[in-house]
């Protein structure tokens, strides 16, 4: 008797092929690639994940990933360093990886003094570095998750980053992610970011491309938070309106430590931004932030798991969305508290401005909680712009345009006004009011 | 005329609520409007200043020999017409400095001016909020927010005095107000009185009007307009009540 036959879509098919004819150009000796073998064959088995797989529900890969790219070939190196920083003023110290490759010739990787360790994750995994084979082998806390395992598999490169106990980083940490080309192309990147006890840093990410094409990037970064130092980590993403965006943020973060990340995501016809964190320490705080604008046919979704493995850590998560025309935001929020993670407080809350009839929001905010001494809150709101706060500012003479999009600015000002650098906030509004302005 | 309100039918949904309003106003006068709870008096403030809920289904209203029935709110705005709130909104994330220059800037625009300087823009907040004794914290909060009953109606007077509108209508701004705020607001408006500015005051107590004074005061009842006298009929309100209004309205 002939066995089940397992259907398969085109991009799923062209994985398959890919998978053996990209493995001998893949960084790493036997070891990294019996842990690609690993996570391929965990792709294999599950296929892209569709609507009644309940962690992707409203995002169907297997629906709208039609086709696969092409592997991102070598950027133009004159064309990477053209583009200016997204953001200006930052005094940033910029890292360039472009086309899913450490550019060392675009890098500042020697300016960050003794207490800073920058390296090539594809050179960490070729000579055999066993903290970065345990980075390939995955982040435990993003379990079987189908955009980890694809990013295990087809890794070419990234940083790894390493900040010494202590170290105070005295300008920001800025990671590029570029790609460049004629052609729409496939991009994988892995980062370790591993930051010391007592340490602190600001790491900005920003995903962008030089030209408006459906590029594929998937890009994973593992973050570890040491006791009691202090991480700001800001992702701006920018990539284009056609491209598909598959970003996943991991954190440990240790004893009596303090981590804030903040997310925009503001390109991608297809983005998802998957955050996993977990408390390892007491007495931890941590934040958890970011803004979304849709406009067309974009589909954008926050994904995040939250776990207190600690007593007496402190959470907050705030999560804001402005979505326009025929768009749609998706908001997944988990928290989840074990029964030894006693007296945790965590506060979840999510808000969507739909500005079109046909916006949609979705947003699922969950809690599971077994500890019996805890604070733990979640809010979910979805609207309109106020009729009456718009009559108001109208009645004083502000024209109905400008009125909403004072009101949107401070909708989505909530969340920005948190996040720590100036330099960013200015530029994230410049973006709300050019995104207004194009929206008309 | 300033101000011609004529035969004004509105409703909200099914129901009518103004039913044929006359009313003139001309330049440099006060008109204060007195009625009983429910005889329209908000409603008519609000169809003045364009609100959408209200649907005007006869008669008209021309401003400075107009017709603004087909203007949007800051079309009659920024035209000179102005509506101190009943309730004023609190707009939490909206710096209340960057809304007051949004709004001079619009009424500059519409008189083919030049947008208001900082210095400029500045100077003439300070001014204003000193008179009306308006600290700059208040100004450094969002529009309204965490403001009291009374700074959010001495913040209207600040907004109207800025804008120097040729039509304010000053919408219930003694509900709410000790007597002390009650002296203050009233003070600003009297200040703010000249030959080419004019007031609608709406009211239900007589009160407000022992300090600004009116030139002519107007009984609205169910939808009407049913009487218009001087000051002494705003006193003989206060005497007899407005029982007998509602029976002739009836």
């Amino acid at each position: 008797m002939p066995g089940p036959t397992i259907l398969r879509t085109p991009a799923e098919d062209a994985l398959i092929r890919r998978y053996p004819a990209e493995r001998p150009a893949l960084p790493g000796g036997e070891a990294a690639a019996a842990v690609r073998d690993r996570a391929f064959g965990r792709f294999e088995v599950a296929g892209l994940p569709h609507r009644r797989v309940e962690a992707w529900r409203y995002t169907d890969l297997r629906t709208n990933l039609r086709q696969i790219a092409p592997v991102a070939g070598k950027a133009d190196e004159g064309r990477i360093a053209a583009v200016p920083p997204v953001v200006p003023g930052d005094r940033a110290r910029r890292i360039v990886v472009a086309n899913g490759r450490l550019v060392p010739a675009l890098s500042d990787l020697d300016g960050f003094g003794e207490g800073v360790r920058v390296r090539s994750f594809a050179e960490a995994l070729a000579a055999g570095d066993e903290v970065a084979l345990a980075a390939l082998e995955g982040p435990l806390l993003a379990g079987d998750n189908v955009a980890v395992s694809l990013n295990t598999a087809f890794v070419t490169d990234g940083v790894m980053v390493d900040i010494a106990d202590g170290f105070e980083l005295d300008r920001p940490l800025e990671i590029a992610h570029v790609t460049d080309g004629e052609e729409a192309s496939a991009v994988s990147v892995r980062n370790v970011i591993r930051v010391g006890a007592g340490a602190r840093a600001m790491i900005i990410e920003t995903l962008e491309a030089t030209r408006p094409l459906a590029h594929q990037v998937n890009v994973v970064t593992e973050i570890t938070v040491g006791d009691r130092a202090e991480v700001d980590h800001i992702r701006l993403q920018l990539e284009p309106a056609e491209a598909l965006s598959l970003t996943t943020v991991t954190v440990e973060i240790g004893e009596k430590a303090r981590f804030e990340t903040f997310n925009a995501a503001l390109g991608g016809a297809i983005a998802r931004a998957q955050l996993f964190a977990r408390f390892a320490g007491r007495g931890a705080t941590g934040a958890f932030r970011g803004v979304t604008m849709l406009s067309g046919r974009r589909h954008a979704d926050t994904t995040l798991v939250v776990t207190h493995d600690a007593e007496g850590c402190q959470s907050r998560e705030l999560y804001k969305a402005v979505v326009d025309d025929e768009a749609r935001s998706v908001f997944q929020g988990r928290i989840n508290v074990p029964a030894h993670a006693q007296k945790t407080d965590a506060r979840m809350m999510t808000s969507s401005l739909l500005l079109s009839e046909g916006a949609e929001a979705n947003a699922k905010p969950e809690l599971e909680i077994f500890a019996d001494d805890v604070q733990c809150g979640h809010g979910a709101t979805c609207g309109a712009l106020d009729d009456d706060l718009l009559f108001y500012m109208m009645a004083r003479g502000v024209p109905r345009e400008e009125a909403e999009a004072m009101l949107i600015v401070a909708f989505l000002g909530e969340a920005i006004d948190e996040v720590h650098s100036e330099a960013v906030r200015d530029m994230l509004i410049h973006r709300v009011e050019d995104w207004l302005k194009r929206k008309g | 005329m300033l101000l011609e309100v004529r035969n004004l039918h509105a409703r909200v949904g099914d129901r009518e609520i103004l039913k044929g309003i006359d009313l003139t106003i001309e330049p440099g006068t006060m008109h204060a409007i007195m009625g009983p709870n429910g005889s329209g008096k908000s409603t008519l403030s609000y169809i003045l200043a364009g609100k959408e809920d209200y649907e005007v289904t006869e008669g008209d209203i021309l401003f400075d020999g107009e017709s603004i029935l087909g203007m949007e709110p800051n079309e009659r705005a920024t035209a000179g017409l102005f509506l101190a709130f009943q309730y004023p909104i609190e707009i939490p994330g909206v710096a209340s400095m960057t809304f007051l220059k949004s709004a001079l800037n619009a009424k500059r625009k519409a008189r083919g001016e030049a947008e208001i300087s900082t210095p400029e823009f500045m100077r003439l907040v300070k001014d204003a909020a000193a008179r009306l004794d308006i600290s700059p914290d208040m100004l450094k909060r969002p529009v309204n927010v965490g403001f009291s009953g009374g700074e959010k109606k001495r913040n209207e007077v600040l907004q109207m005095a800025l804008l120097e509108p040729k039509l304010a209508v000053l919408d219930e701004t003694d509900s709410g107000l000790d007597i002390d705020a009650l002296k203050v607001v009233a003070e600003g408006v009297n200040k703010l009185r000249s030959p080419d500015r004019s007031f609608l005051v709406i009211t239900h107590y007589q009160r407000l009007l022992d300090y600004i004074v009116p030139d002519v005061v107007h009984v609205l009842s169910a939808g009407r307009i049913v009487r218009t006298g001087g000051p002494e009929l705003a006193l003989e309100l206060e005497k007899n009540g407005y029982a007998s209004y509602a029976r002739d309205a009836a």
